[in-house]
């Protein structure tokens, strides 16, 4: 019940506060009146009666005052008389108060989009049930890296493990789907029976993959997206009827999965994997694995648990070498999905944070600036009786709505921003499609106003209120001595601005000229007027049939440059600096016809011989492909008409492998057995030398790599390459025309060359350009802050100016004297800056390419600009310090 | 009648106040007077002390308000003791009489 009673109060207090007042003024003149009564009726004149009951009242708005203090809700009150207040006094500087707004708008603003990447990358969890149950597992090489597993290690994981409830494993590629409205690339993910388990998702629709489904030579099944139901197959609520020709096989579709659920990544169709039988390669690592705990077991526990099997398979196993695993590794799937993402992110999210400082390094001047002008104020309201606490809270509260109006904007900017850092994000970034301003990005973005509000209330209040107040009646208005002390802490914070903005233009500085050194790194190939052509056709394992898909690819390279403008045409397996995945590589063997082994066995034994083994990426191509790319041939030939199906197989090689394998000898002639590439056992002469291609990206080693000829060892899928002059829009539509023109059934995709090598660079270029962008901002707003400060100090000082030069001092001492204190504040910021990045640079470290963290050019480049900048900001205050007319100075007060 | 002869604690003097409206309602200064009368004229409480007070136990339910009549037929506000503000009294005269033994106890004026 008196709970019901104070709320009752409390909102009256609120709401009807008018009410409540008049009531108590009615009631302490009643008070007044009955007093001065009962003084009457003992015996007082009336006036002295009126008059001895107003002493023993004591005031009627004292007592009003003191009632009020009492009431519940009063905190609101003041509260709310402190913001009307504040907001005044920000409305009387417009000025200020809108660069402050503005300042932090932008601060915040850049530091909630940048989070929210961050947030929707990183640390936002994976849109499945208990998804921190759900764990990557990877096979351990020889050397410490993370690889697939094998089919036989899996099936060995899977059987032995006492730790997952479910595990499966699964891989992704592009294929030519048709059945549905159109044909189109899509991309499937072949997955042992689990895998939905493993995510704790069930079909909508139909039913899940069952054991007897991924049995070899089951009858094919395929569960869609939801997305793909509906958009491809028109929503059928009755599924028998549902059939897709996947990579020329017809699979009846089983189920439909939630909708969201595409794992991994732009999956529309799962299919069950090995159909056709399972590979028995212990080192052949051609899946992914996953795996959700059981209740109570700890990744500690799995990792011991895989580990032990995994080195129980090395010690047994009989195939021995590089490829073979050596031990087991369990993470959590998000970190894997998201590893390789976090350095950079972080990075990001360091250097915003220093802009942000920066920004509040301003800020907290601005308003120290503003609070001296105050001094007078304060110290008639602390005259007046207004207790400290009270003044420091007057300057919590402008903060708070300082902060909250730039925490406001920033937030309408950062949906924005986010917005364009979309557009700007390299491809290669996971999980995209889950950044935005969500409710914690939100939170985190009125967290972090609030934390600037408390930082920057707490510093002015403290500054301001410290001392005596009442000075400020004293010194006569235009403190001299007063303001001494927040000049100086206004240096400091000017130093700490340019130190902070040093490391961040240093950061973007080494970025900076990492890009331009990788950008200087010849590729190996040409990048422009080339147009890429995907094209997948059914996989296939008969020779005859892949045999003719070499006919295919033949007659479609001829029609390709048939169109006008074209002026070559090519194909490859593995289109260089394409992000989706990279050419197999492997270890081949070198040898003759007569030593070819007639056991497996006998294989085994060649590659224990560590002067037959050699290591490179293996890649199909044409001829064409070479004087598309104009990759250069160093010795030899390459692929010509000589060499058809039924001729020896030929092979050329990179020119770093020629180097690395055959050192000082001539490679030409010798014959060497890939078949672990495509299981064709023939050998392949080596024909020629071919200078060497950056394919994995220009910050990237060339790897060695053997080319085989596209027309001798057929391939389903491939990229067409055609190198042509003509509008790429006219090749793209006649090329289409083409395919469509020789098999209706296979989609293809277009892009142009330069398109796949721009994208390469795009998580270097996002880096530079945001990083950049940040030092930028930190770089005007810290030469702001040093003109500001500057500024004020002269202002200041055009008393003792004028003083000085009354008494013989030329302009160019004034100058100097003025320079000479911004230079010194300049200084100790360049010098804490230089110290920091030395410091911090480090981090950055793994981002960078042909630059050390300490590059001497960057750090003298970035000190140089920064004294320059700050100089010029101290420069406009110095000159007009020398303007100062000693006359007018003196009158100045 | 000032300075006071004793400070009054403000739990003291919420304790007079409820005491003194078990006589019945009545307005501020008959509590003021009230008290005097049953402290005697030990505590003379001012007004300043007195509607803080007041206003403050109205809001915790203790009392509850009304605008009535005076003697000389003036409108005043009236307070009233409310059923907590009687539990209160109760509770408040137990801690009190705790207290003040262990007071008087400790000092040996027993």
């Amino acid at each position: 019940m008196p709970l019901f009673v104070k709320a009752r109060s409390f909102l009256r207090n609120l709401f009807l506060s008018r009410r409540v007042e008049i009531d108590l003024d009615q009631e302490v003149h009643a008070h007044l009146e009955m007093m001065a009564e009962e003084n009457i009726r003992a015996g007082m004149q009336p006036n002295d009666a009126l008059r001895a009951a107003r002493v023993e009242l004591g005031g009627i708005d004292q007592v009003k005052v003191q009632v009020r203090e009492q009431r519940l809700g009063n905190w609101l009150h003041s509260v709310l008389f402190d913001c009307r207040y504040g907001i005044r006094q920000l409305r009387k500087n417009p000025g200020p108060t809108a660069v402050i707004v503005f300042t932090l708008a932008l601060a915040i603003g850049a530091t909630t989009a940048i989070f929210s990447v961050v947030y929707g990358v990183l640390l936002r969890p994976l849109p499945y049930t208990d998804s921190n149950r759900i764990m990557a597992v990877f096979e351990v090489n020889a050397e410490g890296r993370w690889a697939h597993l094998a089919d036989p290690n899996f099936d060995d994981f899977r059987d032995q493990n006492r730790s997952f409830q479910a595990i499966a494993k699964y891989s992704e590629y592009v294929v030519s789907v048709s059945g549905a409205s159109q044909p189109s690339r899509t991309t499937v993910a072949p997955v042992s029976p689990d895998f939905l388990k493993v995510f704790g998702i069930q079909p909508i629709l139909g039913r899940d993959f069952t054991a007897d489904d991924a049995k070899k030579g089951a009858g094919r099944t395929v569960l869609v997206s939801y997305g793909y139901w509906r958009q491809d197959l028109g929503s059928p609520q009755d599924l028998s009827q549902a059939h897709l020709k996947i990579d020329g096989a017809v699979y009846s579709v089983i189920g439909v999965l939630p909708a969201g659920f595409r794992f991994p990544a732009d999956v529309d169709l799962w299919l069950p994997a090995d159909l056709d039988g399972e590979n028995p390669s212990r080192t052949a690592h051609n899946y992914y694995a996953a795996g959700r705990l059981r209740d109570g077991v700890t990744v500690e526990l799995a990792n011991r648990d895989i580990s032990a099997i995994a080195r129980r398979i090395h010690d047994t196993s009989s195939e021995q070498g590089d490829y073979l695993l050596k031990d087991g590794i369990v993470v959590s799937l998000q970190n894997s999905i998201t590893g390789k993402a976090r350095p950079p992110l972080l990075v990001l999210l360091g250097a915003v944070g220093f802009l942000l400082l920066v920004a509040c390094a301003n800020v907290a001047n601005l308003l120290l600036a503003q609070a001296s002008v105050r001094e007078r104020e304060l110290a008639i309201r602390s005259a007046l009786g207004a207790a400290r606490g009270r003044l420091i809270r007057q300057f919590l509260t402008e903060a708070f709505l300082l902060s909250l109006a730039g925490g406001g904007l920033g937030v309408l900017g950062a949906f924005w921003g986010v917005a364009g850092l979309l557009g700007l994000a390299p491809q290669n970034l996971p999980r995209l499609d889950s950044v935005s301003i969500s409710v914690p990005v939100l939170l985190f973005a009125f967290l972090l106003s609030t934390a600037v509000a408390a930082g920057l209330g707490a510093f002015t209040a403290a500054r301001v209120t410290s001392g005596d107040l009442r000075k400020g009646l004293v010194e006569g208005g235009r403190g001299q001595a007063g303001s001494q002390g927040s000049q100086r802490v206004g240096r400091v914070i000017v130093a700490a601005q340019i130190a902070i903005t040093l490391v961040l233009v240093v950061g973007a500085g080494l970025l900076g000229r990492s890009l331009m050194k990788v950008l200087e790194v010849n590729p190996g190939f040409r990048v422009d007027k080339i147009v890429t052509m995907d094209v997948s056709l059914p996989w296939v394992d008969d020779p005859k049939a892949k045999a003719s898909q070499a006919i295919f690819f033949s007659n479609l390279i001829d029609r390709l440059k048939q169109i006008p403008g074209v002026r070559k045409v090519g194909a490859t397996s593995g289109l260089p600096m394409n992000q989706d995945g990279g050419l197999p590589d492997g270890m081949f063997l070198l040898m003759t016809q007569n030593e070819i082994p007639r056991t497996t066995d006998g294989f085994g034994a060649l590659f224990q011989q560590k002067e037959r083994i050699g290591n490179a990426d293996f890649c199909v191509a044409t001829d064409g492909y070479f004087q598309v790319l104009g990759i250069p041939l160093i010795r030899g030939r390459i692929f010509d008409e000589r060499d058809g199906a039924n001729s020896p197989h030929v092979a050329v090689i990179s020119e770093s492998l020629a180097r690395d394998r055959w050192p000082n000898q001539e490679p030409i002639g010798h014959t060497i057995e890939f078949g672990n590439m495509d299981g064709d056992l023939r050998l392949l002469t080596i024909v020629g030398i071919v200078g060497d291609t950056h394919e994995y990206g220009l910050d990237a080693p060339p790897r060695p790599t053997v080319y085989v000829n596209l027309f001798q060892r057929p391939r389903a899928a491939v990229t067409l390459t055609m190198l042509s002059d003509a509008d790429t829009r006219m090749v793209t539509s006649a090329a289409r025309g083409i395919l469509q023109d020789l098999n209706p059934e296979i989609p293809a995709r277009f892009r142009t060359f330069s398109q796949v090598y721009s994208a390469s660079l795009g998580s270097r270029r996002f880096n530079v350009i945001l990083i950049g962008f940040f030092g930028i901002v930190a770089l005007l707003l810290a030469t702001a802050g040093v003109f500001g400060v500057m500024a004020y100090s002269v202002s200041r000082r055009t008393r003792e100016i004028g003083v000085r030069v009354a008494l013989g001092a030329g302009s160019g001492d004034v100058l100097r004297m003025i320079l000479g204190q911004g230079l010194r504040t300049i200084f100790i910021g360049v010098a804490i800056g230089i110290a920091g990045s030395l410091a911090l640079t480090r981090t950055v470290e793994s981002l960078l390419f042909g630059v050390t963290a300490t590059d001497p050019l960057t750090f003298g480049g970035v000190t140089l600009l920064l004294v320059g900048a700050a100089l010029l900001a101290c420069f406009i205050p110095a000159r007009r310090a020398t303007k100062v007319d000693p006359m007018v100075a003196l009158r100045y007060e | 009648m000032s300075p006071e002869p004793t400070s009054l604690l403000q739990g003291t003097l919420d304790l007079l106040i409820l005491k003194s409206l078990i006589a019945g309602e009545m307005h501020g200064l008959g509590v003021s007077r009230r008290i005097q009368q049953i402290t005697g004229g030990t505590f003379v409480v001012k007004p300043g002390s007195l509607f803080p007070a007041l206003h403050r136990m109205e809001e915790e339910g203790w009392i509850s308000s009304f605008w009535g009549a005076s003697e000389n037929n003036r409108r005043a506000k009236y307070y009233r003791l409310s059923k907590a503000g009687l539990r209160q009294l109760e509770a408040e005269t137990k801690r009190w009489g705790r207290i003040s033994w262990a007071i008087a106890q400790a000092l040996g004026v027993s």
